[in-house]
């Protein structure tokens, strides 16, 4: 019975946010809070189904969804393993909490509630694909639904944050395509396993020799690698991101910030050890030195610009920048000579648990300014006595950030930090070092601002506003976030055990 | 100065351009017919054909005033079509899976069609590219072009 339904599940799980979304714009006239419900049933629905589809991936084996019925390579088809659930149930999961916080929070309204259903069929669906070009479709359903959300805080800052990520992050799809078209020359194929096979001489392109060390082959990792990290915000095409989820209203920058990243570094991931896979590395060593080099880098200047930040928003989003700099390296450690178990581990946890942490401390963010419109460092003195829970939470999750342990942070960069040693790149594990301590550094000024500061020295600016905006399902969020972020801090053995078959099947065949 | 009169002034109603739409009118939106209803089986789709159709809007839209043709044609009509398209498509993968198929098995609809197979895959594809993606499609470019044509109305730059 599971396993049959378990078949259906991925398609469910794409087309239902889709149809779904059609329903708010229809009926919105009648009742307008209509489009919450719609999103709440619809998530809470896809949430169950992603766990049930979890559970049958992880019990059983791998589901394949051929849509039309058409079979791959020639058919498009839709794939659960052990990789791809987890971050369906990541998906649907956050999108359930997030609604938790639009209730009170807003943004409302029938638009919105459509276009944040399709940006979560979209999410889906780039977890689901397995085919390149499908890929492709999803990342910009994704982003233009990313676009006008940004754009719903009505106000021309968002509007412009909004064009400037249109346009960057069309750019950096229209890379992506660039790079799968190339390997579509190369070896005719779009689907990520026929591709992959074919890249290693047989598939549906059987040329007999690999073609590892074709320029075209590298040209289109390059190019797919620009593109992708371009929709990850890695410096230096970062640029859009600060605006994006400073600008964005709160409830959108949670989601903006849990999910959009995430999932284009899942689909780096995917595509990097799905697709081209480790052989690919040892042909050509120079991706992996790029690919480590840009991570790297990004996660030092990152972490750099979060501390010059004076605004909670920008801040957080630099450290964003900074904390997918390790994930990167992470997942350029993995592809070295040495197989590094840990490192892809790593990147994977950390970016779950980024999701987490970032959520969390955005909606946190929200959740302050809503009832003291503190939005900067500045106006964050003293916070602890005005708002001692609130304080509290932002607390444990900047130092869950940090990686201090019990947190899901400390696991992700533990495994990192592991994986780097294990696969002998010390500069890694120096950076992450080094990245912590600047982490610190941002966390510990904010701290130092919350519970240091006496109420007579804070600027009285704050405290004028004297209506409290903050909604119990605000404080859901975040509190949540954190009980997940510690929970999960216990958990690293297990936690591993869950992303290790696909691990082995990418790096041991 | 009425809203009206206003609007007239903005638009001079000019017999060059009314005379070539009145002629050409009818044209396009055969064309895009045309093309909505080849694809399965021909050359053609209803992306494309959806957009054709949607420029018959837009040529109304150069002789007539943006205005005017916006209200004629109604923001509850444009949002009609592209949410119906959306239910339409979504609506069939899911009912091909109900049928025991894949989604957008087409096939699956022999169950209920007295037809032989391929005519069913025919007309399963024409259901999704006439009801699904050309509605769709002609719906969001009307849209589009009406709201980018309206402009972003009145200064929201403050926050609310």
């Amino acid at each position: 019975m599971i396993d049959s339904f378990a078949e259906l599940a991925p398609a469910i799980l794409v087309g239902l946010p889709i149809l779904a979304a059609a329903f708010p714009l229809l009926l919105g006239r009648l009742w307008t809070r209509i489009g919450w419900w719609i999103s709440l049933v619809t998530t809470l629905a896809m949430t169950g189904i992603a766990a049930v589809l979890a559970y049958s991936v992880h019990v059983n084996d791998a589901v394949h969804h051929h849509l039309g019925g058409f079979a791959p390579p020639i058919g498009i088809e839709l794939v659960a393993d052990a990789l791809s659930v987890w971050f369906a149930f990541l998906i649907a999961a956050t999108a359930t909490v997030v609604l938790a916080y639009t209730y009170q929070g807003g943004p409302r309204g029938r638009a919105f509630s459509s276009v944040y259903l399709l940006l979560i069929g979209g999410l889906m669906g780039i977890a689901l694909t397995g085919d390149l070009f499908n890929l492709f479709v999803f990342l910009e359903i994704t982003g233009i639904a990313a676009y006008s959300l940004i754009a719903a805080r009505q106000h021309r800052d968002a509007a412009y944050a909004a064009l400037k990520y249109l346009i960057i992050g069309t750019v950096g799809a229209t890379l992506y395509l660039i790079g799968v078209a190339y390997l579509f020359m190369a070896t005719g194929s779009l689907n990520m396993v026929d591709v992959s096979a074919s890249l290693a001489g047989g598939g549906s392109a059987d040329i007999g020799v690999p073609l590892y060390d074709e320029m075209l082959v590298r040209a289109a990792f390059a190019f797919i690698f620009a593109g992708l990290a371009t929709k990850v915000a890695l410096f230096p095409v970062h640029s859009w991101q600060p605006d994006a989820y400073s600008e964005a209203p709160d409830a959108v920058t949670v989601i903006l910030s849990a999910l959009v990243s995430t999932v284009a570094a899942y689909a780096l991931i995917r595509v990097t050890f799905t697709v081209f896979t480790p052989a690919f590395f040892e042909v050509t060593p120079a991706a992996t030195t790029a690919i480590v080099t840009l991570g790297v880098v990004s996660a030092l200047v990152g972490s750099i610009l979060a501390v010059l930040q004076s605004r909670i928003k920008r801040m957080i989003a630099y450290s964003s920048v900074a904390q997918f700099g390790l994930v990167v390296a992470a997942i350029g450690v993995a592809t070295g000579p040495i197989p590094a178990e840990f490192a892809l581990a790593g990147a994977i946890i950390h970016l779950i648990g980024h999701a987490i942490m970032k959520g969390g401390i955005f909606a946190a963010a929200g959740a302050i300014a809503a009832s003291t419109g503190a939005r900067t460092v500045q106006e964050y003195a003293a916070l602890a006595r005005r708002r001692p829970g609130l304080a509290a939470c932002v607390a444990v999750l900047g130092f869950a950030l940090v990686g201090v342990p019990p947190s899901i942070g400390f696991i992700g960069k533990w495994y990192i930090a592991l994986g780097a040693v294990e696969s002998e790149m010390w500069l890694v594990a120096v950076v992450v070092f080094i990245s912590t301590l600047l982490t610190l550094g941002y966390v510990a000024r904010l701290l130092e601002r919350m519970y240091f500061i006496l109420p007579e020295d804070a600027p009285s600016a704050v405290v004028t506003d004297g209506g409290d905006g903050v909604s119990i399902g605000m404080l859901l969020v975040v509190v949540l976030a954190v009980a997940l972020t510690v929970v999960l801090g216990f958990l690293g053995g297990p936690l591993f055990e869950l992303v290790d078959p696909y691990i082995q099947e990418v790096l041991h065949g | 100065m009425s809203e009206s009169e206003r609007v007239r002034q903005e638009y001079t109603q000019s017999p060059i351009i009314l005379t070539t739409a009145r002629i050409l009118a009818p044209f396009v939106l055969t064309y895009g017919l045309f093309i909505t209803f080849h694809g399965a089986d021909s050359p053609g789709g209803g992306f494309q054909g959806g957009v054709i159709i949607a420029t018959t809007v837009y040529l109304l839209a150069f002789t007539f005033g943006v205005e005017p043709t916006s209200t004629w044609v109604g923001h509850r009509s444009m949002a009609i079509l592209a949410a119906g398209g959306v239910i339409i498509f979504t609506g069939i993968g899911f009912a091909t899976m109900a049928l025991g198929g894949n989604f957008l098995e087409y096939a699956e609809f022999v169950a209920i069609l007295d037809l032989p197979e391929n005519e069913v895959v025919k007309w399963g594809m024409e259901a999704v590219e006439i009801g699904g993606i050309a509605a769709i499609i002609a719906g969001v470019v009307m849209a589009l072009v009406f709201l980018t044509a309206g402009g972003y109305g009145p200064e929201r730059g403050e926050e609310p």
